[in-house]
């Protein structure tokens, strides 16, 4: 369908002011266009809420530790068998298994299945990239990227304790380059390292890592440093030290100090707000970090709520991984990953009768309704991690409906709560122009995604059509038609096309003085030679770099 | 007349999981003659590159009638078997596998006859491992459990462990410690630093023993206590130790190798570090687990028939063949790497195979076309036995495409309808 006219719906736009007005959206060879000829085909959408396609901004979906994590679960997938869609588009349709780490093919069906029609990958090992692009490849309809794992790397470690900072910053630029990635990501930054020396803990940003000018201090500086000087789109993308543990919130408090008055996105923020002190006792710290946030218009961050149920713990942090293994006896994979990064997988359960996971519920809310900015705190699960993407409907209701979220919190474990912000009783409800912020305006915001996350002339034709329903849930978890790049891909509510998406990723440009040194480090240290190392053959254009 | 010469340089090699990939190749006149740096595997697994390039078996010679051909005989088929055999791209074994989802087929390949122990062990315990890379430069001391690289992964030794010099090894093998556990036949190499030896029928008590010891829990004075000892201690002391086994062959008494070592491995991690790294055999194999665990949630032994995937690792392509369970069989890949249990089993069933030397094939085939090698005459992605993707390309041209030409079956079982 080359051109399409939708008529009548309430436009939610926030990106271009638009709140809830009539209008009519439309598009033409997949972009949305200022007008169309009278004749053109029209989609009525009268008494429906039109929103650009949903964004996730941070999620674990085409990755060899995706793929792992699929490979442990054979039970699981066992209970969820998903059956081919009937497609009418020609395309063969594939059938799946869901659960919380889906197939890729029902990954993508699904996504979009929710009117989400980009998602990135937030952790892939640069040497593996090359099999996160096979992965994406048969993920269908959504666009997809991914993050590049740089805060564990051996390599960068080198030119930070020889003061090569300019190295350093051409090395990321080539990473990105050579893999096809988005942004930068740092996962627990030198702790991934030091578990690979057997030591377990970070206790400041200023521990040694080997050198003792390698700290995850100066590992933040450089690489937010490099993100920024490249010009990146998206800055550096930081999953902080002490995931998950109590007390951490001193930590990530300051790690956004170390970076304060520059560019930087802090990922799934509800695993890294928590008071108290490590094995002794556990409090909510969302408010410190939300009104850090709030005060500090370079931060951005996402939320990575927990909800109830089951989930797939699934990082680079292998040291908190084996934490959990020891803590739930639940069988466990570790990959140290070629002097890079690591990876650690263990299946987990969210449940309403635990207290740590009744606190870490509370402070993902307390996260999204104390942020006074909704633009700079999205929406994510983290999925797997905090739970699936299927979820994200059920936590929309919880933002949107303070009754449901009320009872639901008389039903957790209260032992944790006791002066929560949450507990004290939070009136917010978000509105229909927050929720399409914190799914779509804001993540692309993040993303410096121009074309994406809004209706405006230009924009890419992703959008999603609701019926309007008071069980906010329902409303969200299925949509009545989705287009993506202008194609219907959901019609009255059914999956009916399934085009390949695109992938997005940046070539940033790089002194290639560094080849010479480089080389002479892959030869002597790496399993893999310096040729095969860059991907080829992508096939869509890159998103600029302001540095390029 | 001088043949016009020219290198392939960094080509990847798959003689066996390794998936070397500084292989130079030396090729003139469209025939490889030599495989530079490769070892006696590698210039086996590269040959000459010469290929046959026949179709053969179907009622017209033109592809695109042998491949309606194809369609109507596997989607006339009941229970129809796909089934991927070594020497494949990821590209490939993708295609299959979509085929098999279309025809509601049972989808499986090599490993559920060769390694399901290691890989049902990982879905029970999950793992603890390290790629290659992170052992050559970390890893202090290295267990050769039951197996010697040098016959069937040869370069392993001076590629990983224990030759190179790592980022902290700077000293290479001097650095590290080598610890050969024999059990019985299987035995690990011959210049090892330390030796532990063990009869077949000893391997599960041993290893009981080794994970109790290392529990802080007593021996008493069993005749293996001493043994234990040294092997418990050595790996306590490690700073960074890995476990090297060989997923491929198991052992000659049943003695829960493959739970046991997961289990050691994991349990290490209480005090210092510990990986295991399971050998596996050459052309891509894990990538074909790989593949299909991303397609379907399941690394092999898929069953399709109720429209979305079903696992059923106990009744594998070996076992449904030797049952009568399939009766029609689409065969991808080099059916010489066949193992002997499938291939026995593989008897009456009407047989297409599309794959390298396919026309040249000893299976009893109606149809066969000549496709070509991963890695040689076929372009694409593999797996390392660790997980780390690597291109392969093509230094030979291909008689025609196997991923492609999969692609072209796929549209025409399409074509003929959806399948019942």
């Amino acid at each position: 369908m080359t051109r399409l006219r939708i008529t009548g719906g309430a436009v939610h736009d926030p990106a271009n002011g638009i709140d809830g007005d009539v209008g009519d959206i439309c598009i033409e060879n997949g972009r949305i266009v200022a007008s169309l000829p009278a004749d053109a085909p029209t989609l009525r959408a009268g008494g429906m809420v039109i929103m650009a396609g949903g964004i996730d901004i941070h999620a674990h979906i085409a990755a060899t530790s995706v793929s792992m994590g699929r490979r442990l679960l054979p039970e699981e997938h066992a209970l969820h068998p998903v059956a081919a869609p009937a497609l009418d588009d020609g395309s063969i349709p594939r059938s799946g298994t869901g659960g919380t780490v889906p197939s890729t093919f029902t990954t993508g069906y699904r996504y979009a299945g929710l009117g989400y029609t980009t998602v990135f990958d937030a952790a892939v090992a640069p040497v593996a990239a090359r099999q996160t692009h096979a992965e994406l490849d048969d993920t269908p309809i959504i666009d997809g990227g991914f993050f590049a794992l740089l805060g564990n790397d051996e390599y960068l470690h080198r030119q930070i304790a020889a003061g090569e900072l300019a190295r350093a910053k051409d090395y990321a630029a080539w990473i990105l380059r050579s893999t096809g990635g988005y942004a930068i990501k740092v996962v627990n930054p030198g702790g991934v390292e030091l578990w690979k020396r057997n030591v377990r803990e970070v206790k400041t940003l200023d521990d040694p890592v080997g050198s003792s000018s390698v700290t995850p201090r100066r590992i933040l500086e450089v690489l937010a440093g490099a993100a920024n000087d490249l010009g990146l789109p998206h800055p550096v993308h930081i999953h902080c030290n002490n995931l998950g543990v109590a007390g951490n919130v001193a930590m990530t408090l300051d790690s956004m100090r170390a970076l304060q008055g520059r560019r930087a996105h802090f990922t799934h923020l509800q695993f890294h707000s928590y008071g108290g002190e490590r094995g002794k006792s556990w409090s909510s710290a969302a408010r410190q970090v939300a009104e850090y946030v709030n005060s500090h218009p370079e931060v951005t961050g996402d939320v990575g709520q927990v909800m109830f149920g089951d989930a797939t713990t699934l990082t680079a942090d292998g040291a908190v991984e084996y934490l959990l293994h020891t803590s739930t006896g639940r069988k466990w994979i570790n990959s140290d990953i070629e002097l890079e990064t690591g990876c650690g997988i263990v299946p987990y359960s969210y449940r309403e009768k635990a207290a740590v996971a009744s606190l870490q519920w509370v402070v993902g809310l307390e996260l999204f309704l104390l942020s006074s900015d909704p633009w700079r705190m999205v929406l994510s699960t983290d999925h797997p991690n905090g739970g699936s993407f299927m979820s994200y409907p059920d936590l929309i209701r919880l933002l949107m409906d303070r009754a449901y979220r009320d009872e639901k919190l008389k039903s957790v474990n209260q032992k944790m709560l006791a002066g929560s912000a949450l507990a004290d009783g939070i009136a917010r409800e978000y509105t229909l122009n927050e929720i399409a912020i914190i799914t779509r305006a804001g993540p692309a915001r993040q993303l410096g995604l121009a074309a994406k996350g809004h209706l405006g002339v230009g924009a890419d034709a992703d959008i999603t059509i609701y019926s309007r329903d008071a069980d906010f849930a329902k409303m969200f978890s299925t949509p009545r038609y989705v287009l993506k790049a202008g194609t219907l891909v959901v019609e009255e509510g059914q999956l009916r096309r399934a085009p390949a998406g695109k992938r997005i990723f940046v070539k940033p440009g790089f002194d290639d003085t560094l080849l010479r040194d480089l080389g002479k480090y892959f030869e002597a240290y790496s399993s893999v030679r310096l040729a095969n190392y860059p991907v080829t053959g992508l096939r869509d254009a890159p998103v600029p770099t302001r540095g390029a | 007349m001088s043949e016009a010469t020219r290198i392939e340089e960094n080509v990847t090699c798959l003689g066996c999981g390794c998936a070397c990939d500084d292989i130079a190749v030396v090729i003139a006149g469209a025939r490889i003659r030599e495989a530079r740096n490769a070892c006696t595997l590698g210039v086996r697994w590269f040959g000459d590159g010469s290929l046959p390039g026949a179709i053969s078996g179907g009622r017209s010679a033109a592809i695109e009638d042998v491949l309606r051909e194809i369609a109507s005989l596997l989607r006339s088929a009941r229970a129809p078997l796909v089934y991927l055999a070594p020497d494949l791209t990821c590209e490939a074994q993708g295609a299959a596998i979509a085929i098999a989802d279309q025809l509601r087929a049972f989808v499986d390949g090599v490993t559920s006859s060769t390694s399901a122990d290691g890989i049902l062990a990982a879905q029970r315990r999950g793992r603890a491992s390290a790629t290659l890379g992170e052992i050559r430069n970390r890893a202090d001391v290295v267990v050769f459990w039951a197996v010697d690289p040098a016959a069937s992964y040869p370069r392993f030794q001076s590629r990983y462990a224990p030759n190179p010099v790592g980022v902290y090894l700077p000293q290479g093998r001097r650095d590290r410690t080598v610890i050969a556990v024999d059990v019985g036949a299987q035995r690990g190499p011959a210049d090892a630093d330390v030796r532990i030896q063990m009869t077949a029928e000893e391997e599960q008590l041993f290893l009981a023993s080794l994970r109790a010891s290392l529990a802080g829990r007593a021996l008493g004075n069993q005749s293996i206590a001493a043994r234990v000892t040294e092997l418990a201690t050595r790996l306590n002391k490690a700073r960074y130790s890995v476990v090297v086994t060989d997923a491929e062959s198991p052992p000659s008494v049943p003695s829960g190798r493959a739970d046991s070592l997961i289990a050691l491995t994991q349990s290490l991690n209480a005090t210092t570090r510990c990986s295991l790294c399971s050998l596996r055999a050459g052309g891509n194999r894990n990538g074909a687990d790989t593949v299909l665990t991303w397609h379907t949630g399941f690394p092999m032994a898929v069953d399709f028939s109720r429209g979305a995937p079903r696992y059923t690792p106990g009744n594998a392509a070996g076992a449904r063949l030797a049952h009568g369970d399939c009766d029609a069989a689409l065969i991808v890949g080099n059916t010489n790497a066949i193992p002997t249990v499938v291939r026995e089993a593989l008897g009456a069933t009407r047989i297409v195979v599309i794959g390298p030397r396919a026309s040249e094939s000893t299976l009893s085939a109606q149809i066969r076309i000549d496709t070509g090698v991963a890695g040689i005459h076929e372009s694409g992605m593999s797996l390392r036995l660790d997980d780390i993707p690597l291109p392969v390309r093509a230094v030979l041209p291909t008689p025609r495409d196997t991923a492609s030409l999969l692609d072209a079956l796929g549209s025409a079982i399409a074509a003929q309808g959806a399948s019942a």
